[in-house]
């Protein structure tokens, strides 16, 4: 049932407009190169993140781009159709799982972006690219854990989804995503691990940039507070269920 | 899910203890003194909590068919949702002796921009069915509903009609044996109305359940043999139908002569009723 669903959400994606599935891997190469332009060619700033920044940008946007559409998307998941859970047998859980499933399954398609950077910038991974797949699986727990803390709060105050989007553009920029772990100051990178994303964007890059690995104990807190964030999200979710269903 | 577990021992079809629902209001106050609108502000005493339904006790047999009346916002609907377990008591609890069918409001779980057949997995899919059981089902489900036209055309240009019809036989094709039903026995034009009427009738006598909650009970003398009357938030009346019907006319009654009127308007205005998507989504 939930396969169908991602499914069906996918196909509906791709068929809406006429470039499809070339669409996952443009928008992304698109917004790659406006940063990568704005940032060497305008602002020209070398110290900024690590060569080819082309590359460095892509393998960090990409699950950027999951990330923000996963957990905007959860702000909105009950809203969308709240009649279906008048009806629905299903864990009402599930109808958060298929968000997150989604943003993953376009974040999977749109991979072949790096391949193109890789190409255009003439860089091979080194051997810790194993890393990657672990990167994907902790971003998973991670999305989905405020997936279900975000879905059931914006079901209970609607103000929280508005808040959400200041909030995740404050994200974009509080993560090294523009810029490398190193570029934060000495003494504020344990507090940074703090921020779930600078380890599993970490993890990423690791296997094109060896020097991007951050102290063990920081990565170490990452994954820790990703867990945090799993089991508040789930016990959130449980505490809030009653209401979720009573604002449908 | 933990919170719908059955327990196959039971010896009723569901049993309801101290069931309560309430609901929490924004307390509206206009205007008023300086000093509330600053306590409005701060957020304290805005809320107030209303129950829908508190203390609800009683029990429901496997075979039973049993209306769920009352005047219009007495928590019929959520009666039935409680019941399927589409709602989460806010106290006491609900046990159930198998999986219960809601059948509440199902067309509009229809996404518009999917094919008819892509809706009939989503629906049955909602309703517990695997894609198989769908697929085999498929072409019962088309007979049923009288849909002749082509099922991969998209759901946004059928009718609401239709849409009834298609919901309600796809939740005929789950096979249940128990429903918890919000005004969706019987759907569509009359002469859909008899064959579902001739239809629910043939389950009952294979033994189903029916838990019903219904504006116009008359329509279905015949099929209920009990009725349950909540008023102000209780069960007001726990027995025959019969008794039901006659609570229910003192009620309407009482609740002036102004308020039956609207309700004999849309007894009527169920049958034409039309309706617009609520999201403006493709």
């Amino acid at each position: 049932m939930l396969r169908m669903l991602v499914l069906r959400d996918l196909q509906r994606q791709y068929t809406k407009f006429r470039l499809g599935y070339l669409w996952t891997l443009l928008e992304p190469l698109g917004m790659a190169l406006v940063m990568w332009f704005v940032f060497t060619q305008l602002l020209g700033s070398s110290n900024l993140g690590l060569q080819p920044y082309f590359l460095f940008l892509t393998v960090a946007i990409l699950p950027w781009w999951w990330f923000s559409r996963g957990v905007s998307g959860a702000a909105r998941v009950f809203r969308r159709n709240p009649a279906i859970l008048r009806l629905s047998l299903l864990p009402t859980r599930i109808w958060v799982l298929r968000v997150v499933l989604v943003s993953m399954a376009e974040y999977l398609l749109s991979l072949p972006v790096i391949l193109i950077a890789m190409l255009v910038t003439r860089t091979a991974p080194g051997p810790l690219i194993v890393l990657f797949p672990v990167a994907i699986i902790v971003q998973f727990f991670l999305m989905y854990g405020l997936a279900m803390m975000i879905a059931a709060g914006a079901a209970v105050i609607p103000d929280l989804a508005r808040i959400v989007r200041i909030v995740l553009r404050a994200t974009f920029y509080l993560s090294p995503i523009l810029y490398s772990i190193a570029n934060i100051p000495a003494g504020a990178q344990v507090l940074a691990a703090f921020n779930p994303l600078v380890g599993v964007l970490g993890l990423y890059r690791i296997g094109f940039w060896p020097t991007e690995i951050e102290s063990l104990p920081n990565y170490g807190i990452s994954i820790g507070i990703t867990a945090a964030i799993f089991i508040a999200g789930s016990v959130v979710f449980h505490r809030l269920e009653g209401r979720i269903l009573k604002e449908a | 899910m933990a919170r719908r577990r059955l327990d196959p021992h039971l010896d009723s079809m569901m049993i309801f203890s101290g069931v309560g629902l309430n609901i929490l209001k924004e307390r509206r106050r206009q205007g008023g003194s300086r000093r509330n609108r600053l306590r409005r502000l701060a957020g304290e005493q805005s809320r107030t909590t209303s129950w829908i339904l508190r203390g609800v006790t009683t029990r429901i047999e496997a075979g039973e068919s049993v209306a769920v009346l009352g005047l219009k916002n007495s928590g019929r609907t959520e009666f039935v949702r409680l019941a399927a377990g589409t709602l989460i008591p806010d106290e006491g609890s609900i046990l159930r002796r198998q999986s219960i069918l809601p059948m509440i409001d199902l067309r509009r779980a229809f996404e518009r921009g999917f094919t008819i057949r892509q809706n009939s997995y989503l629906l049955g899919g909602l309703l517990g069915m695997t894609p198989k059981e769908v697929e085999g089902a498929l072409l019962e489900i088309v007979e049923t509903a009288e849909f002749t036209s082509n099922i991969d055309k998209y759901m946004g240009g059928v009718s609401a009609l239709t849409r009834q019809k298609l919901a309600w036989a796809i939740a005929m094709a789950t096979k249940a044996n128990a429903f918890a039903i919000d005004e969706m026995l019987v759907v569509g034009d009359p002469q859909f109305q008899a064959k579902c009427i001739a239809h629910v009738h043939r389950l009952k006598a294979d033994g189903a359940t029916f838990l019903v909650a219904t504006d116009v009970p008359r329509k279905f003398e015949g099929f209920f043999e009990r009725a349950i009357v909540l008023h102000n938030g209780s069960v007001l009346l726990d027995g025959a139908f019969a008794d039901g019907l006659a609570v229910l006319r003192e009620l309407r009654l009482a609740n002036s002569a102004v308020e039956i009127e609207a309700d004999i308007e849309t007894e009527t205005e169920t049958e034409t009723e039309t309706e617009t998507w609520k999201d403006g989504r493709p």
